[in-house]
């Protein structure tokens, strides 16, 4: 974790794809989805990607946090060359660095909002005080201090997905990945999410990357890339003054 | 750690209760089997478990206590020279034609001759002391209690064994038969008895040891003497077994319980399988959602083998409790129902078995837990 504060913000790049191409064959259709693309994240930084469906935006996550591998470029994640690893190294990279949030919220039926969280840190080789400590602080985080001993069942939609993000969070990983975290809340709970993600971001010096066409976190984002058609068409920075930068989509 | 597999069972016990059904089941249906066939064929080596022999002596190829053949008396002095050797009688065993006074047609009866001395080997433990006395009287016999309609005979009344008299002097429990009646008299008695003139010495020798734990290597050690014809020996407990599995294997029982409990088997695999299947695909995306977050496969695998573990602990559990409540009314029936150690062990294997198979097969489809799925 490297505590990074808003107002000198660390500017490496955590996130790096260089001419980056991924195709889907279903049948004889060939469908390129990811054409040549290059770019750099920078840390500490919520970055939104937007387009419309079928853009490829997802795909772009997926190659970026290690869970796809590319048909040809280069990805690199932390400094590590994801395309190099195996099966066991991404688990072992996405365990130690990365954090997800999905669409759906994906929480386990059967158990409580503080052992969902505590779940995935019992893999992590933290002791068991390490993993609940953390737990119960990622969940006060995200507002939900009091409602950890309930179940998925007993939790409203926006609070579920707060849940979700807790499990990413407790992890204190480097790189945090959202997948449409909002397009299943309503505006109020949407609005939530966004302003979390957003704080994780500036006070964790974590890099957050959204994948989402809901308009509200645009404004949200420090940087806001759009894409159609597998590229990048344009490159804005909302909030933080633009710099030289050397991701400049291809 | 969070028990992910045991609460997920708690909470979701309805999703799989078919599971522990089908596993309780096969357990149930495999231990009532086997505790049957025991009972009814333990009867066959009751003439040595009923004893307290530790070595037995009959002809060579002997393949139950029912089917030798005389061998040479004059085999017993040389047991006897064995420094380890207690004792040694004699125990003859006739086929016979029994004729009551009921009306009842022949009756097939096995014949034990035995030493009614008070310390005589044979059915020390099956015969009470009194009644063994007795058979000391010329022509005395005594019949299991559940064989008296059998034979149409009360206490006291006479009948005939291949044409010669004999007369019930006593009644005794725990020496019922499979395939004819059991029929004790003194060795006097049985060699009358015997009509086959050809049969002259003992059907078995049986001897007892200084010390039991020899049985093995006295039994080693008097064998391949062939100076006093042909014969061999046994432990005690060696003999049992053959015994047993002679009747297991020649009466085809053995067969049908290694049939059945392999269709068991196949069956509640089937439905358990299928239940912990549905159970993985009914939490594949929380699953995939942890593979994202860097849980490995190999932890993933490890919540599905232990979910088929407590399965079948439950199913097991639940087995036993029925099991053991339906074994005791068979006993409160008089249905010779025996388990023991390794039966029951055998039950546990299987039925874990049965969870590990399923459990296996249910691993499979965490494959479908890759959580670039979750990206669409």
């Amino acid at each position: 974790m490297h505590p990074a504060t808003a107002s000198e913000p660390v500017r490496t790049p955590a996130l790096q794809a260089e001419g980056i191409c991924k195709a889907f064959v279903s049948g004889q259709q060939r469908t390129q989805v990811l054409d040549g693309l290059t770019l750099s994240i920078e840390a500490g930084e919520l970055t939104l990607i937007s387009g419309p469906s079928g853009c490829g935006k997802s795909t772009l996550l997926a190659v970026l946090s290690g869970l796809q591998k590319v048909d040809s470029g280069r990805v690199q994640a932390l400094g590590s060359e994801l395309g190099q690893l195996d099966l066991r190294a991404l688990e072992r990279f996405r365990l130690q660095h990365t954090g997800f949030v999905f669409q759906g919220f994906n929480l386990f039926p059967a158990l409580s909002a503080f052992e969902q969280v505590e779940l995935p840190l019992n893999h992590m080789g933290l002791s068991r005080d390490e993993a609940r400590r953390r737990a119960r602080s990622s969940l006060e985080e995200v507002g939900l201090g009091h409602r950890m001993r309930l179940r998925p069942s007993e939790l409203s939609g926006g609070e579920k997905q707060r849940v979700a993000i807790a499990r990413a969070l407790a992890k204190e990983p480097e790189l945090l990945f959202a997948d449409e975290p909002t397009s299943a809340l309503d505006a109020a709970n949407g609005q939530m999410i966004i302003d979390i993600l957003h704080r994780i971001a500036h006070t964790h010096g974590t890099t957050v990357l959204c994948v989402s066409h809901d308009p509200r976190l645009v404004v949200h984002a420090d940087r806001v890339l759009a894409m159609e058609d597998g590229r990048i068409l344009s490159d804005r920075r909302t909030h933080a003054p633009l710099i030289d930068n050397q991701g400049t989509p291809s | 750690m969070v028990a992910l597999a045991r609460k997920t069972l708690i909470y979701e016990w309805r999703r799989f209760l078919p599971a522990m059904l089908a596993v309780g089941f096969a357990g149930l249906l495999q231990l009532l089997q086997i505790a049957l066939v025991l009972g009814i064929f333990g009867s066959t080596s009751l003439y040595i478990t009923g004893s307290s022999a530790d070595v037995w002596i009959g002809y060579p190829g002997t393949q139950s206590v029912g089917s030798g053949r005389t061998i040479s008396a004059d085999v017993e002095s040389h047991v006897l020279m064995d420094p380890a050797v207690q004792r040694v009688e004699p125990y003859i065993w006739v086929d016979g034609d029994w004729r009551g006074t009921g009306e009842t047609g022949g009756v097939s009866v096995f014949v034990s001759g035995i030493d009614p001395s008070p310390n005589g080997l044979m059915f020390s433990k099956a015969l009470p002391a009194s009644l063994r006395a007795r058979l000391a009287e010329p022509d005395a016999v005594v019949v299991d209690r559940s064989a008296l309609d059998q034979l149409g005979v009360a206490i006291g009344q006479t009948a005939t064994i291949n044409g010669h008299p004999v007369r019930v002097v006593g009644i005794s429990s725990g020496l019922r038969a499979l395939g004819g009646v059991n029929v004790l008299c003194s060795l006097d008695t049985a060699r009358r008895l015997n009509d086959d003139p050809a049969d002259s010495g003992p059907t078995y020798l049986v001897a007892r040891l200084h010390d039991p734990s020899q049985a093995d290597a006295v039994a080693a050690r008097l064998r391949g003497d062939t100076a006093f014809g042909p014969y061999t020996t046994w432990s005690a407990t060696d003999f049992a077994r053959i015994s047993v599995l002679y009747w297991l294997f020649d009466t085809g029982a053995g067969a049908g319980v290694l049939f059945l409990a392999g269709i068991v088997f196949l069956v509640g695999a089937v439905i358990t399988s299928q239940t912990l299947i549905a159970a993985v695909n009914g939490s594949v995306r929380e699953y995939a959602t942890l593979n994202a977050l860097g849980v490995g496969v190999a932890a993933l695998r490890r919540v599905v083998l232990e979910q088929a573990f407590w399965v079948g602990a439950l199913g097991l559990l639940g087995a036993s409790v029925l099991g053991i409540v339906l074994m005791m009314l068979a006993r409160s029936q008089d249905v010779p129902v025996v388990l023991n150690v390794p039966a029951a062990l055998a039950c546990i294997v299987l039925v874990m078995g049965l969870a590990a198979v399923s459990g296996l097969a249910a691993m499979r489809s965490l494959r479908r837990a890759d959580p670039a799925t979750l990206l669409r």
